[in-house]
């Protein structure tokens, strides 16, 4: 049996969590939730489901608490860590394709591709903003990826040991993958489902937010 | 006159708190120390600013001070955007750390 610890971001996820994390549970029973502060019932629909919950005391965004889950993960020793996102659009058993991808090629890490996969109701205007990020990070890390905002990603205990994401919003993605570079981490791509549901369509990502991410890249430049 | 004592005064100030910076960052000490010093320089000769304008190009002194206003406080809001974002780094380690001590698991 593989050592493997599922991380869930979740933000006012009450109407879906439950149900995100039984259904990772039949796979893999080890599911942190990092609950971002919700003014909701997250925490006691993933406490319900059987998660492990840790609750951060102010709100800090989507890639705080990725960094948050893998930091516990880690701590419980796990061998591999699977990020999923907390509104149902990634089906449980991707997991066991990332699993398999990471067997039979031996990449550091696996990130889900739903180019590769499957997309159900992709808006087209989501998919040309999708296209645009995967050419924004061919050019910024030289890693030729067919999807790189994939929430449903593998990483080994290797790996997420020396991934730092310091992004707190949405930039994470793209740290991540900027990071892989620059570790010079193996990388390999698995072909999953995304479902479009019409509520992880309104939780998702706007065309606006693709701006913010590429500011909050630019002041991280600046940083260093 | 009155403005140019209000404006020394200020300047004064202005250069007291580069000094007290000194020991944090001595590159901005002298930054501040500069910017005052020659703020005071142009307060009391005022036409000297006419003549620096003509030297860099600018048609008045009063449009070079402007200019070189609006640089200084592009750079100090950059400035301060990176402290922010600095200390906002240190909320979230806090905030990991208190939230990680507090785990829970329904048995």
């Amino acid at each position: 049996m593989i050592r493997l610890w599922v991380v869930i971001p979740a933000f006012n996820e009450t109407d879906v969590i439950r149900d995100v994390v039984k259904g990772v549970r039949a796979f893999y029973p080890d599911v942190v939730v990092v609950d971002d502060c919700s003014a909701d019932d997250t925490v006691e629909m993933a406490l319900h489901a059987g998660a492990t919950v840790i609750r951060h005391p102010i709100n800090l965004g989507q890639g705080a608490a990725l960094q948050t889950g893998i930091r516990y993960a880690l701590g419980r020793g796990a061998q591999y860590i699977v990020t999923f996102d907390a509104d149902g659009q990634h089906r449980p058993d991707d997991i066991n394709v990332l699993v398999d991808t990471h067997l039979r090629t031996g990449a550091d890490i696996v990130l889900g591709s739903r180019f590769l996969g499957q997309s159900e109701n992709i808006p087209w205007l989501r998919k040309m903003l999708l296209r645009l990020a995967i050419i924004f990070t061919r050019v910024e890390s030289g890693l030729k990826l067919t999807d790189a905002h994939n929430g449903l990603r593998m990483l080994t205990r290797r790996a997420a040991e020396g991934i730092r994401i310091r992004q707190n919003r949405m930039a994470h993605a793209s740290e991540i993958i900027h990071q892989i570079a620059r570790l010079k981490l193996t990388i390999a791509e698995a072909p999953v489902t995304i479902v479009y549901t019409e509520y992880s369509l309104r939780k998702g990502q706007r065309l606006s937010n693709a701006i913010s991410i590429l500011a909050d890249l630019f002041v991280a430049r600046l940083k260093k | 006159m009155i403005i140019q004592i209000v404006l020394i005064a200020g300047l004064l100030l202005s250069l007291l708190y580069g000094i007290v910076q000194r020991q944090r960052s001595w590159l901005l000490s002298n930054a501040i120390a500069i910017v005052s010093l020659s703020g005071i320089y142009l307060v009391v000769f005022p036409e000297r600013t006419n003549q620096v304008a003509h030297l860099v190009g600018v048609g008045r002194g009063a449009d070079l001070i402007l200019y070189c206003w609006l640089v200084i406080s592009i750079i100090v809001s950059m400035h301060l955007h990176l402290q922010i974002l600095h200390v906002q780094e240190l909320i979230t380690e806090v905030a990991r750390e208190l939230a990680l001590t507090g785990a829970r698991r329904s048995e």
